[in-house]
């Protein structure tokens, strides 16, 4: 049976190599002098090692939708799939929660733009976003979780004395039936996102220029964005919002701690899937069709950005100066901040549990407070701990080899660009990669291994590392390579003594995002990892379940502060460096 | 250099395919059902034990924990938690391996079960084999029909009863002064403004709640311990369906939102959400006040024509690679020693599987010391209700999310 299983799946890779083929045609030019072998040999690598879990994840899901691999997965997926009452409430319910989150993102972003730009509390909010966008997915539901319940945060600070409630109000549950408190930690953990992608287009886009010729020209400062600034601006953020729009339609973790149970999202639904007795070709139908419809999704969001375009244009000519709206601008700057604010409190709020005995409802603060979750259990914290920095470890070390192994190749002309390529994992749902992975790993048994998940990782942190890495790395001047090459400097001396000295910041920043990015990651762990490579991400969701809220807390403060650590140092040693050169 | 993409075509494909190609090594499990007791000690010296079992206590994963090391500096081998959310994901992984071929050197050498994933496990040939006869410690076991079947399925020594269990609950005599009694006692408590939830199905608590009301509703009470198959199914749970309408409404979230599971309940009672809490532990109260979880003024019952109890056990899948060592760890599992402190709240406060007076004295007296305190019920001291036979389950789950799953 097994290595029928096994001819199978060889089968089914066959258009695999097609594809790799193909894709390095692209990237390699068609004859490579020998000097550059090296380089190019060493890019292919990089690109191979990449793709082809892409490739082998995506057929693993694919084959088994088809019946292509009966022994794995008997039965028709599609079939089973439309048999379960649950599945088309489940993907109305994911497309509800996605696209909604998604449009409150980008509201929230431009709102922040046009109301709180050159006002006191913009440089406030600029330092408040990266540690908040630090936070992973895990921690901030949990947090989110006891701020809103009723028997919550928010509801404790204002019992009794002015709610004149004794016990919790039984109006509204936690997480609630039509996905609202899902929808309102996605907008809370992917806004930061948005906003800080947007902000780093400002200096690019002269917008303080933008702004005064609209002044001048007498229409009120809100106008001056919608009709000059946002229009140019958009383009230059949209990837970024698919790839929000894409994280916001499979998310698992956080659906798992805040979405509705009954039906769940489409992809927590499948996870149950694949590890049930014989719904692995539902699971991995499922799965097609989750990215499947994220596709037609971003399509349509395509047509909408023309209609909204078209809109935009007749508006614009029609030279409306608008009044100036202050009242707008007011209410938006209080939205804004109060989002921001809720964000910080969820921090607070689990900060507060960690160092909890007793906590009851309507106490504002905990009614004793204890150390013993930090101190007394080292046997619960230090193994995640430790499997949770390896991994991060790993990932950031490796990733970051990998992007300076493909830029320098692209930098040598060794190579063409091919910045598609990074973004594929981002653009495909994950469990619709990860179930043909675990079922190749299941085959290959290399799962549960500590380097298959160690790759999940890179394959999922390598994209940021790659995009972030790759603006720097092609901006810096080629005069500081020439100057040192024409004092004799060999090229790696060139490449370790002057590049990456000079490029510091964004390698830090790169390695940083890697860390917070492998820190985060649930559910490759959870798929590939078989449960023997218990991280804090893993332990936050599974302990949810035993719900001892003190213990979570502790998990997830853990799990927050790994990520908050990495990027205070990737902006203290650059400075810390500068300053000893100064001196 | 021309030749380059070339060579690389054939090294990608080389790369593709290395993952899926590599097989499993392929030497034997040396242990076997007709190995003494000496010989697997043996055998088991240096193995790594993989147990999968649920994770989300971190008093029971403290307590496995402390049976690691005891196993450790006994018998030198090495016992790893795989923490795991439901157990029936680990069956449908033993599925999967069985499906392509992986028959040896499995991911999972010992594993916490019962009730109808036993069944699925037995029915489907995924367990090593009859082996509780050689372990010592069955000796002290108690022999009791809810251990020799379990939930009606005969366990024919497949696997080894660890802890009993019944379903108990929770609330706070500040709050709530006669809570009630039964099914139709818990309706009105929630027309009057009672604050009640209970996990969706298939929610371990929730299917178990489910199984209580129809046990206590249904006109044929007979039907339950036998196959569902054997049942007029929609006949026996009419009764049932017309009284989850009636109090689904309401429950804590309406009926759109549920408690996820019995901790989660026990977590709402604590904030007031919910006026009564689920546990399967009838000592869980206890160690939940003592460790600063629930009220001093809780207190633990059962219906007063009692509630669904059963067993729970451990067992060994067919492709386990360190069967012998799981063995050696199941035999400590239900040792006197392993047993008391785990019927002791201080640590995890679950039932005993043994027969206390056939177990040594100076382990009886261990027994005997045990305070489960006021706020937990003695074992056996309220009515038990035997568990549906194990294909009720599914059906019923079925059946619940066909109506209240969408």
């Amino acid at each position: 049976m097994g290595s029928s299983a096994r001819s199978g799946m060889d089968r089914a890779l066959r258009p695999i190599s097609v594809f790799l083929d193909k894709l390095i045609t692209e990237a390699v030019p068609h004859t490579v002098s020998s000097d550059r072998a090296l380089p190019v040999l060493a890019a292919i690598g990089v690109v191979l090692l990449f793709s082809t879990p892409l490739l082998i994840g995506l057929t693993g899901t694919i084959a088994p939708a088809f019946g292509l691999m009966p022994e794995l997965a008997p039965g028709n997926g599609f079939a089973q799939l439309l048999e379960d009452p649950r599945f088309l409430p489940a993907l109305k319910l994911t497309i509800k929660t996605g696209v909604i989150a998604t449009l409150l993102v980008l509201l929230f972003t431009v709102l922040a733009l046009v109301c709180l730009h050159k006002t006191a509390w913009w440089r406030w909010m600029l330092a408040a976003l990266p540690p908040l966008l630090a936070i992973p997915h895990a921690a901030l539901a949990v947090g989110l979780v006891f701020l809103v319940a009723p028997s919550g945060w928010i509801v404790r600070l204002f019992s009794p004395w002015l709610t004149s409630w004794d016990r919790p109000p039984s109006d509204w549950v936690v997480p609630d039936a039509g996905g609202w408190s899902l929808i309102a930690g996605l907008v809370m953990k992917e806004a930061p996102f948005l906003l800080l992608a947007a902000a780093a287009q400002l200096p690019r886009l002269n917008v303080d220029a933008l702004l005064k010729i609209g002044l001048t020209l007498g229409y009120s400062p809100a106008r001056c964005w919608s009709r000059l600034i946002l229009p140019t601006m958009y383009p230059r953020i949209r990837l970024t919002l698919f790839v929000i729009l894409a994280f916001n339609l499979s998310v698992v973790d956080m659906a798992l701690l805040l979405g509705p149970g009954n039906p769940p999202t489409l992809s927590v639904l499948l996870l149950s899937y694949v590890n049930e007795p014989g719904f692995r070709a539902a699971a991995s139908a499922g799965a097609l069709i989750l990215a499947v419809g994220m596709a037609v999704l971003f399509v349509v969001v395509m047509l909408l950005e023309r209609l909204i375009a078209r809109l935009a244009n007749q508006r614009r000519e029609s030279g409306h100066r608008g009044h100036g709206s202050g009242l707008f601008r007011q209410i938006g700057k209080y939205l804004v901040l109060a989002l921001t604010l809720c964000s910080i409190l969820t921090i607070v709020a689990l900060l507060l549990w960690s160092f909890t005995q007793r906590w009851r409802f309507p106490s504002v603060l905990p009614d004793t407070f204890t150390s013993r979750h930090w101190l007394g259990r080292s046997d619960l914290l230090l193994d995640p701990l430790l499997a949770t920095i390896l991994f991060a470890l790993f990932s950031s070390i490796a990733t970051l080899v990998a992007a300076v192994v493909w830029l320098e190749a692209e930098r040598l002309g060794a190579v063409k660009k091919i910045d598609w390529l990074w973004y594929v994992p981002l653009f495909i749902p994950q469990i619709t990669l990860l179930f043909g992975w675990q079922a190749a790993s299941l085959i290959s048994a290399t799962d549960g291994l500590w380097i298959t998940v160690a790759y999940a990782h890179w394959v999922y942190t390598l994209p940021y590392v790659v995009l972030i890495l790759a603006v720097a790395w092609r901006e810096l001047d080629p005069n500081w390579n020439n100057a040192a090459s024409v004092l004799g400097a060999g090229y790696w001396k060139v490449l370790f003594r002057i590049r990456l000295p000079l490029l510091i910041k964004p390698v830090l920043q790169a390695m940083a995002v890697a860390v917070a990015v492998s820190v985060a990651q649930y559910l490759p762990t959870a798929l590939l990892g078989a449960g023997r490579h218990n991280t804090l991400a893993i332990e936050v969701v599974t302990s949810f379940g035993g719900v001892d809220r003190r213990v979570i807390a502790t998990l997830a403060v853990l799990q927050s502060l790994l990520p908050l650590i990495v990027f205070s140092l990737a902006l203290f040693i650059p400075a810390a460096m500068q300053q000893k050169q100064r001196s | 250099m021309n030749l380059f993409p070339e060579t690389l075509r054939k090294c990608m494909l080389a790369c593709a395919l290395v993952t899926a190609i590599l097989l499993p090594t392929q030497y034997l499990s040396a242990a076997s059902v007709d190995d003494s007791w000496a010989d697997i000690v043996k055998e088991a010296r240096g193995q790594t034990v993989y147990f999968n079992a649920w994770g989300g206590s971190d008093r029971i994963n403290a307590y496995l924990e402390w049976a690691g090391k005891q196993l450790k500096s006994e018998y030198g081998l090495t016992l790893t938690h795989v923490k795991i959310g439901d157990i029936a994901e680990v069956v449908g992984q033993l599925e999967a391996a069985k499906a392509v071929g992986r028959d040896i050197d499995g991911n999972v050498d010992l594993m916490w079960v019962n009730g109808e994933n036993f069944a699925a496990l037995k029915r489907n040939e995924l367990l090593f084999g009859s082996f509780t006869q050689l372990l010592p410690n069955t000796a002290y076991v108690k022999q009791a029909p809810s251990i020799t079947h379990d939930f009606s399925v005969p366990v024919e020594g497949l696997e080894s009863p660890w802890g009993g269990a019944q379903l108990v609950f929770i609330y706070d005599s500040a709050v709530t002064e006669t809570p009630p009694q039964s099914a139709t006692e818990l309706l009105e408590f929630v027309k009057e403004g009672g604050r009640f939830s209970y996990p969706a199905p298939p929610a371990f608590h929730g299917t178990t709640m489910v199984k209580q009301f129809l046990s206590e509703l249904t006109a044929d009470k007979a039907a339950l311990a036998n196959p569902v198959a054997e049942a007029d199914f929609d006949a026996v749970t009419k009764p049932l369906w017309a009284y989850l309408d009636e109090l689904h409404p309401m429950l804590w979230g309406k009926g759109e939102s549920w408690s996820t599971s019995g901790e989660q309940t026990r977590q709402m009672l604590d904030d007031g959400e919910v006026d009564i809490a689920i546990s399967f532990n009838p000592n869980e109260a206890t160690a939940a006040v003592k460790s600063g979880q629930l009220a001093d003024t809780v207190r633990t019952y059962t219906f007063s024509e009692g509630t669904i109890g059963n067993t729970h056990f451990v067992t060994i899948p067919y492709n386990a690679k360190a069967a012998a060592g799981a063995m050696v760890a199941a035999n400590f599992l239900v040792s006197p020693e392993a047993q008391a402190r785990k019927a002791d709240p201080e640590f995890w406060g679950d039932p005993t599987v043994l027969d206390i007076d056939s177990v040594p004295a100076d382990m009886q007296a261990k027994f005997n010391a045990i305070d489960i305190g006021v706020w937990a019920l003695p074992l056996a001291s309220g009515k038990t209700l035997s568990e549906p036979h194990a294909s009720w389950a599914q059906a019923l789950e079925a059946a619940w999310i066909e109506r209240y799953g969408q």
